[in-house]
């Protein structure tokens, strides 16, 4: 959780000043946490091979974040500070059980395809950081907007990476032939890890320079 | 004091609700789970063995076909499926499967390979349980490395018992094929298992001929 101090700055508005339409526009845009708080950078290397599978972890990170968030929220005057940290991974690892039992029941394919990652969203520094940083001390609705605002985020992000690592790595989108492997070459580099950092970096470079962090938060 | 009960008691609500909870979800899915897990294994068996099927087939009809079509015998310590088409009107069967596993790079490889019937050439393989990394090892699981198995024999040109599993570009043999590139941990994985059950199967062959 090295990135608690980054993602703190946002949170502890009093209900009254709180504005929805902003926390969407933080988690989605101003603050998106791969782009600005750079979190959850572990899964993304994995699942972005393929837009398909980006598109369903970003809805298994929408879910999870929004559900935790919310769960922590209604909880947090009754959970006690010293444990908050293990109460916040029970609550999470439970929802992404949830989803990862729903998958193996109901779309078996895509559950085969995702593997371990469904379950590595536990340990998924945005679900945690979201929790920790927004949930445990704001009420419920501005939490469960806050939680799918972040999840919606990381989601674009996952997709976004995932066309551009399948169009060069597979010169495929959705499994759609673009490139034709007659004339196009794969490029290999873009399906293996550094080609997600390739991309990701890119990507973190493109959206500082539109939208560079304001001043202040620099200077911390 | 007071405090520390507080939260012990909090820390044992919680993680009873959670418990309950994720035990009724897994009670709920479980009979789709199994049925899932069942019907993948049976339609991997039937895919390599080259079992007429259409596609989209549901769980029940998938395993009727194969009651149908495939009968279980023992080759000695190994599993032997045979393709009998249409439960025994010939006596011969067209194709064996035999199913293999072992250890891959995250997590254990299980699949069946199919052969003809005197158990040398390849007619189909399939990957179905597997762990590999999504994209690279896992491709194991995908069409176009296993397609490569089809027709190769796993007895080398000189007649011993083996499988090879080479990086893409080498020169190909009648038993081996291209391993999958930025996967070597899985493609050495998976050459180990084949390479066993190759020899396997031929000391359980002659044993059985004896």
């Amino acid at each position: 959780m090295s990135s608690d101090s980054q993602s703190r700055q946002s949170t502890a508005l009093p209900v009254s000043r709180v504005k929805y339409i902003g926390i969407l526009q933080d988690g989605v845009y101003r603050t998106n946490p791969v782009t600005y708080q750079v979190l959850g950078i572990c899964i993304f290397l994995a699942v972005t091979t393929k837009v398909e599978n980006a598109l369903v972890m970003g809805f298994a990170l929408i879910f999870v974040t929004a559900m935790s968030n919310l769960l922590v929220s209604l909880l947090r005057n009754t959970i006690p500070r010293r444990i908050r940290m293990i109460a916040e991974v029970a609550i999470i690892a439970t929802f992404v059980i949830f989803f990862d039992q729903f998958l193996k029941a109901f779309y078996w394919d895509m559950s085969k395809q995702l593997g371990p990652y469904v379950a590595l969203i536990i340990t998924n520094c945005i679900v945690m950081g979201r929790a920790e940083a927004f949930a445990i001390q704001n009420p419920p609705l501005p939490s469960l907007v806050d939680g799918i605002a972040n999840g919606i985020g990381y989601a674009l992000i996952l997709v976004l990476i995932a066309l551009f690592r399948e169009l060069i790595g597979f010169g495929t989108i959705l499994g759609y032939t673009v490139l034709s492997p007659a004339w196009y070459e794969r490029n290999i580099l873009f399906i293996m890890a550094p080609g997600a950092f390739f991309v990701a970096g890119f990507l973190i470079w493109v959206l500082n320079f539109i939208n560079p962090p304001k001043p202040a938060e620099v200077g911390k | 004091m007071k405090d520390n009960t507080r939260t012990l008691l909090f820390a044992g609500v919680l993680g009873l609700i959670c418990a309950l909870a994720l035990a009724g979800v897994s009670q709920f899915t479980a009979p789709y789970r199994q049925a899932n897990e069942k019907a993948e294994e049976v339609r991997n068996y039937l895919a390599a063995l080259g079992v007429p099927g259409r596609e989209g087939m549901s769980s029940q009809e998938l395993l009727d076909v194969f009651e149908e079509n495939v009968r279980v015998e023992q080759l000695g310590e190994q599993t032997v499926y045979r393709y009998i088409p249409g439960s025994g009107s010939q006596a011969e069967a067209v194709a064996v499967a035999v199913p293999f596993s072992g250890v891959g790079l995250w997590g254990p490889i299980r699949g069946v390979l199919a052969l003809g019937p005197n158990f040398t050439t390849i007619r189909g393989i399939r990957f179905f349980d597997q762990q590999e990394t999504p994209g690279l090892g896992g491709e194991i699981g995908a069409e176009w490395f296993q397609n490569q198995f089809v027709g190769k024999r796993i007895v080398s040109a000189g007649g011993d018992p083996g499988f090879k599993v080479n990086k893409p570009g080498t020169p190909e043999d009648v038993n081996s094929v291209d391993g999958i590139t930025g996967a070597t941990m899985t493609s050495s994985r998976v050459e180990a298992i084949l390479d066993n059950l190759a020899k396997e199967l031929l000391k359980e062959k002659q044993s059985d001929v004896q």
